[in-house]
């Protein structure tokens, strides 16, 4: 008892690195995605471009070897990193990829109709976009970004080889050293736990984006 | 009817706009002047064009050549036989001084009626919620739905929605009123309460061009009647003449299939 309680301690505290990475990633990718989505979908034909090469790249390659890439390429150029920055760069520069995509999806499910209404009346296309399309936008990606957030808690754990002591490296130490199976089922049950709650508010958050439905 | 045809009342003037679509021609060289207050039923099949005219002058559509003056200013004018379109900020301008009402309603889903009829108020207009609120609500008691002003637009009905539709565009005070085929998404018993709504406003000498299937509306509430075919104007004229005694072969086949 007193053994598992040391466990669940030592799990916690490596649940720290995983939790900071995951919402640091979430909060600086969420706008990123925005905004490239709406680059593509500007009608920019250079910006455009730009980034669905961009896409392209962070969609083509593991975000396994976007880790490695920032970790040991960069410092030989020159940059030098902190784990916990490099592992956030890596991990926002991905996943604010993926966001773009079901961002631009979700802009361009938006019927023709809504901008002609909003052109009728005389709005500019920043107003447009601002007041009538992304709000509407945001209401039908909530399932896909949920997704998308779900893998990223589990993606967290492929910070172990940066040698940073996220949940997933703390409870295989303890294996390893002790030869008992308990830390997996612990850090199972923190991962379960995390994406209990994250499934909960985005049940939370389609309800309340849900109200105008019929 | 005070039809004073004078120079300075012409609200909207098209001269010999023409309009492709790929290998398509569905605007071969459409005339078009309209009054103030006047009233334009604009008819015929489907695929005459009737709608395209419409859009083209709120720059919905853009043409290939020809021009377009709203209230005495060019919108697009005809330079060396190429369409050239005024400024983005005046395009915005003088398009802004008509309103659109849609076959499809085009409500914005995530606001409430009330939201509908302010945004564009405070967004384009800066106005502020405090002076576009009161106005909205009279637009409302207006249309008779006053009551329905904190619903969304998806607990409406199509009649209730287009009626929105209607007070949204008048929000913007425009001095003209488009409406492009407005009762053709409603079910045949809701018709009734939008075509009346339009009724009132042509009965308030709101300048209205109206292209819809609704005989009976182009009989009884427009001044002028246009019959569009192949991208064509066919025939106009008053109402009364035009549905009594239509002169062109294709006007009567047209007539006599919708009666």
């Amino acid at each position: 008892m007193e053994k598992l309680m040391e466990t669940v301690v030592a799990i916690l505290g490596g649940s720290k690195v995983t939790l900071e990475l995951f919402l640091i990633t979430l909060i600086m990718a969420l706008p990123l995605g925005l905004l490239v989505s709406l680059a593509r979908v500007s009608g920019l034909k250079l910006l455009s471009r730009l980034m669905e090469l961009y896409i392209w790249i962070m969609r083509g390659t593991p975000l396994m070897l976007q880790l490695l890439f920032v970790y040991f390429a960069l410092p030989m150029i020159g940059i030098r990193l902190s784990d916990i920055t490099a592992a956030l760069l890596a991990f926002t520069l991905n996943y604010a990829a993926y966001f773009a995509e079901i961002f631009r999806a979700g802009i361009q499910s938006i019927e023709r109709g809504q901008y002609e209404a909003a052109k009728t009346l005389g709005m500019t296309y920043t107003q447009t976009m601002r007041r009538i399309i992304i709000p509407q936008m945001i209401r039908r990606v909530l399932p896909p970004i949920s997704n998308e957030t779900i893998n990223l808690v589990k993606d967290t754990s492929l910070i172990y080889i940066l040698a940073m002591n996220d949940l997933l490296r703390v409870a295989r130490t303890i294996v390893q050293r002790d030869f008992d199976m308990t830390p997996f089922f612990v850090a199972a049950v923190f991962y379960l736990a995390m994406t209990f709650v994250l499934t909960w508010i985005f049940k939370r958050l389609e309800a309340h984006y849900g109200k105008y439905d019929a | 009817m005070e039809n004073m045809m004078h120079e300075h009342d012409v609200m909207l003037r098209m001269r010999q706009i023409k309009k492709r679509f790929g290998p398509l021609e569905v605007l071969k060289g459409i005339d078009l002047e309209v009054c103030r207050g006047e009233v334009l039923a604009i008819i015929g099949p489907s695929g005459s064009g009737k709608s395209t005219t419409l859009r083209c002058l709120n720059r919905l559509e853009t043409i290939d050549s020809g021009s377009i003056e709203i209230e005495g200013q060019f919108l697009v004018k005809s330079e060396n036989g190429a369409a050239v379109y005024a400024a983005p900020a005046e395009s915005r301008r003088l398009v802004g001084c008509m309103g659109m009402v849609f076959q499809q309603f085009n409500l914005f889903p995530h606001m409430t009626v009330l939201e509908n009829l302010m945004e564009a108020p405070i967004q384009v207009k800066k106005m502020t919620p405090a002076e576009i609120q009161p106005v909205a609500e009279d637009l409302l008691k207006k249309v008779g739905l006053y009551e329905k002003r904190h619903a969304y637009p998806s607990r409406l009905s199509g009649g209730q929605q287009q009626r929105v539709a209607i007070a949204r565009a008048l929000a913007m005070k425009p001095d003209i009123m488009l409406f492009d085929e407005p009762t053709s998404a409603l079910d045949p018993e809701l018709t009734g309460e939008v075509l009346k709504t339009m009724r009132e406003l042509a009965a308030e000498h709101m300048t209205m061009v109206v292209v819809t299937h609704e005989m009976a509306f182009a009989r009884e509430a427009a001044n002028r009647v246009i019959f569009m075919a192949d991208g064509n104007i066919v025939e106009q004229g008053d109402p009364q003449t035009f549905f009594r005694a239509p002169k062109e072969s294709r006007t009567q086949a047209f007539l006599k299939n919708m009666l």
